[in-house]
């Protein structure tokens, strides 16, 4: 059943009442802000965990009869609950969310790489070969583009010579390469899709990673001397690079096969394991200088490829993911500078529609030299459209290495960011519900009660 | 040690006590106090061996916060049932006595003890000390009956009694500290308000909490909207109150009780909840140790004996009540009191809060008695119970010897 027609099922009154304690709860922490204004700290943090896990979770439930995905009513909820609006969870707080985040995409890369099936990505390699080369570099060129031509009303853009601005703007087109696999795999999670739409963008977002990593490495090596003209093209950083993908992939297949062994020979406790793995081994990893990302995506992917332990791996994350999905983008909606995204938003606006739309191009483009199905020609595009962490940690990236210009194309890369956030999971979740895909059964009920996570 | 390794080391802790509730019952698996850990947890602390340091400590002060709070929800969901038997309303009066009758007496003589030793304490501090020590000393852990009931196998009308009272005598402790907290004036707090309100909100914002919860629980949510229901409002209640300075132990308690009442769901949600417990219960334990400061007081030991001593003497006392009451305790003989000795997760909970409320002499007084008052617990508890159950007839007296056979989970 899908959420709508159980959001359906539950009627105007349950709805009513969900409303009027969302409000309640509200109103609690609001009141207690305002009344004890100093406290910070770990306490306060968690606690508003707390509140953006329940205020995400009741709002996505009022927003289900719109048959708009959860992770919008997370984000709205943050953005709600954020620094901007009530001023329930500030700054500071949102900043020491950070080791949910790394849980949260430690949890969002092992579900993806679990979720990845040989077969079927042999059965579609193809297609996916034809559309990662078509939209990386029709998205990497005609964004170039659209920066260069928009430079009149991009303020930082306005100052820069020629070299440099092609140099930002290369940037800016490296930046539109990327894709989100949190949100994609947030979408799914919630409505549990199979099918060839499901399956392709899955695999598609999940790949786009190494891929992204390596583009950004190559952009970031070429466009250094045209920004400063003292720099010079350096092969370091493939160095650096080669060492950060291979270390990630050996200790991912190292990894991956250890949970397997663990899941056949013990098979418990999994909820523990993985709050070890989220905070422990993305510790040592940081260390490391490794991919998370791509460590735990290949980790996933050799559970669910070499092993038989595959489903009832993607059962656990899916058991304890969800609530770490709820914080994860609950926190991402109360970090959206809202004031900023107000400032820029004819910019960023048309920076996403263009990206949009040319990502709906290349989709047509490359299903056409694919001979891909009708259903991947017409909505293949849709799921590609959301951005989320990668994006932000390369526009972080940039602004790091480039001060001179860095703050500003950050600022716009967020406020860009934020507009595909919001827009991509509704046009991925309309895709996947207009061709039937959502269909599936959904997550067990309360009253149909499983095991509680901890026992598993 | 660095947050990170401590954090795994928590983890890990936590992934061996949900062994301990997973396969097979806690019986023969640990201490039913878990004071064990407590003494791990003080030899890795500042006091021992200094590898968990004190500002380590104080950095993992909210992870404590939280975990207590959600034992006291966890204990606030399972108040007024043994397994998936509602308490007798008889069992229920007398597990309220003996909480209050213990209580009162360990206040009662540490607050004389106190006056006695002229230890410079404002008279705030010595009623905050005494009540303290009575809230901390008054429970009896709900594992101690269990334990024993089944490491023996015992079947009766007595077991099943204590075993009842056991997990009917959390209320008055908790609401004891909620009044204990109001003492403290609330700093940053901009309304100010009676003393006796103080308690009378935090009671009213757990219920308040705990019946929106058992409403949004009530529809037909999904499994992991359950879970975050819960995770969700008993966050929100423990950040709140701590905000507010108020009890967040008496708050997580009130709203998990709230939930239990209120929702149709109870049976399903004290399932769900249960097997976190000891998972939870276990890293609290060790980091209730590494606070352990046996410096706290210069007449630590005649506190402690003064508060272990009354709470022998209540327990004698109720076993009397008890004997007045029920044939089978008659036959067990006029120590049955005894078999009530045990004390953990609740004493252990109430120690910490007050060590991390009140820092300083009151607050590491307060959970250094618990400590002791629980390792006490462990040496005559489980033994009275073992010979009460044997004089009642409720375990063979061979059997008494040798650990019953495992049997699956209760």
């Amino acid at each position: 059943m899908s959420g709508a027609a159980a959001a359906a099922r539950k009627g105007v009154g349950t709805h009513f009442i969900h409303g009027l304690l969302l409000v309640g709860f509200g109103a609690l922490l609001f009141y207690v802000t305002r009344t004890v204004p100093e406290m910070h700290g770990g306490l306060w943090t968690i606690t508003a965990i707390g509140f953006l896990l329940l205020a995400g979770t009741l709002l996505s439930e009022l927003l289900a009869p719109l048959k708009l995905p959860h992770l919008t009513g997370y984000l709205l909820a943050g953005i709600a609950s954020g620094p901007y609006v009530l001023r329930l969870v500030d700054e500071q707080t949102v900043k020491s969310l950070s080791p949910v985040n790394t849980l949260a995409l430690s949890l969002i890369a092992l579900a993806g790489g679990a979720e990845l099936d040989l077969a079927a990505m042999r059965k579609s390699a193809r297609s996916l070969g034809w559309a990662m080369l078509v939209q990386c570099v029709l998205v990497l060129v005609v964004i170039t583009g659209v920066f260069l031509a928009a430079r009149p009303i991009i303020p930082f853009a306005r100052t820069l010579t020629i070299g440099p601005l092609i140099g930002v703007a290369l940037l800016w087109g490296a930046l539109a390469v990327t894709r989100s696999p949190s949100a994609t795999l947030g979408i799914l999670s919630q409505t549990r899709a199979v099918g060839p739409l499901a399956t392709y963008t899955l695999s598609f977002v999940m790949a786009s990673d190494v891929v992204v990593v390596t583009l950004v490495a190559a952009v970031l090596g070429c466009v250094r001397p045209l920004i400063d003209p003292a720099a010079s093209f350096a092969l370091d950083s493939f160095v650096t690079l080669g060492h950060e993908l291979f270390g990630s992939v050996a200790l991912g297949t190292t990894l991956g096969l250890v949970i397997a062994a663990y899941l056949r020979l013990v098979n418990r406790q999994m909820l523990v394991v993985l709050l070890v793995l989220g905070f422990g081994f993305s510790t040592v990893l940081d260390y490391l200088q490794f991919d998370a990302l791509l460590t735990f995506m290949v980790a996933g992917f050799i559970v669910r490829n070499m092993s038989k332990q595959g489903h009832k791996f993607v059962q656990y994350i899916e058991q304890t993911g969800t609530v770490v999905y709820v914080v994860f983008f609950a926190t991402a909606g109360a970090d959206l500078d809202i004031p900023l995204l107000r400032a820029l938003w004819p910019v960023a606006l048309l920076m996403a529609g263009s990206r949009a739309v040319i990502t709906w191009a290349g989709s047509r483009l490359a299903g056409r030299i694919a001979n891909d199905p009708p259903v991947l020609r017409q909505w293949g595009w849709t799921g590609l459209v959301s951005q989320a962490g990668l994006a932000i940690g390369l526009a972080v990236l940039v602004a790091r290495e480039f001060p001179a210009f860095g703050t500003a194309f950050r600022a716009l890369a967020i406020a860009t960011i934020a507009v595909n956030e919001m827009i991509g999971p509704v046009l991925f979740k309309l895709a996947l519900d207009r061709n039937g895909e959502t269909k599936r059964t959904e997550s067990p009920s309360f009253a149909s009660m499983r095991p509680p996570p901890m026992e598993g | 040690m660095n947050a990170i390794l401590l954090l795994m080391g928590l983890l890990v802790l936590s992934y061996l006590g949900s062994f301990l509730v997973g396969g097979r019952t806690v019986r023969g698996a640990g201490l039913p106090s878990g004071v064990e850990y407590v003494a791990l947890g003080f030899v890795l602390g500042p006091q021992a061996l200094d590898l968990v340091g004190g500002d380590m400590l104080a950095s993992f002060e909210p992870v404590v916060q939280v975990a207590l709070g959600w034992l006291a929800f966890s204990v606030g969901l399972d108040f007024g049932f043994a397994g998936d038997k509602r308490v007798r309303v008889g069992s229920l009066v007398l597990a309220t006595f003996g909480a209050l009758l213990t209580g009162a007496a360990v206040a009662a003589a540490v607050w004389f003890t106190l006056r006695r030793l002229h230890l410079g304490l404002a008279t705030k501090e010595q009623i905050l000390l005494a009540g303290g020590l009575g809230a901390a000393c008054s429970e009896t852990t709900r594992h101690a009956v269990r334990w024993v009931v089944e490491r023996y196998d015992a079947r009766g009308p007595l077991a099943d009694r204590l075993n009842e009272i056991a997990h009917a005598d959390d209320l008055l402790p908790l609401l004891a500290i909620a009044v204990l907290f109001a003492f403290e004036p609330t700093r940053h707090v901009a309304v100010k308000m009676p003393l006796r309100d103080w308690p009378a909100i935090t009671v009213g914002l757990g219920l308040l909490l705990g019946a929106g919860a058992a409403l949004l629980v009530r529809s037909d949510l999904r499994l992991e909207d359950t879970w975050a229901v819960l995770f969700g409002v008993a966050l929100i209640a423990i950040g709140a109150t701590a905000r507010l300075s108020l009890s967040t132990l008496t708050a997580a308690f009130f709203v998990g009780l709230a939930v239990s009442v209120l929702s149709r769901h109870g049976r399903e949600l004290r399932a769900m909840v249960a097997p976190t417990e000891r998972p939870v219960l276990l890293p609290a334990l060790l980091l209730a140790g590494a606070h352990l400061d046996f410096q706290a007081s210069p007449k630590l030991a005649w506190i402690a004996a003064a508060a272990i001593g009354a709470r022998l003497v209540a327990k004698i006392v109720l076993g009397w009540v008890l004997a007045l009451t029920s044939k089978p305790a008659r036959k067990a003989g006029g120590l049955v009191g005894l078999s009530l000795m045990s004390s953990g997760a609740l004493a252990m909970s109430i120690g910490l809060v007050f060590a991390l409320r009140f820092p300083g002499a009151v607050g590491d007084t307060v959970l250094v008695v618990a400590a002791l008052s629980a390792t006490v617990g462990e040496f005559v508890g489980p033994v009275r119970l073992r010979r009460a159950l044997e004089d009642a007839g409720e375990i063979e007296r061979t059997a008494a010897t040798t650990p019953a056979a495992p049997r699956a989970t209760a």
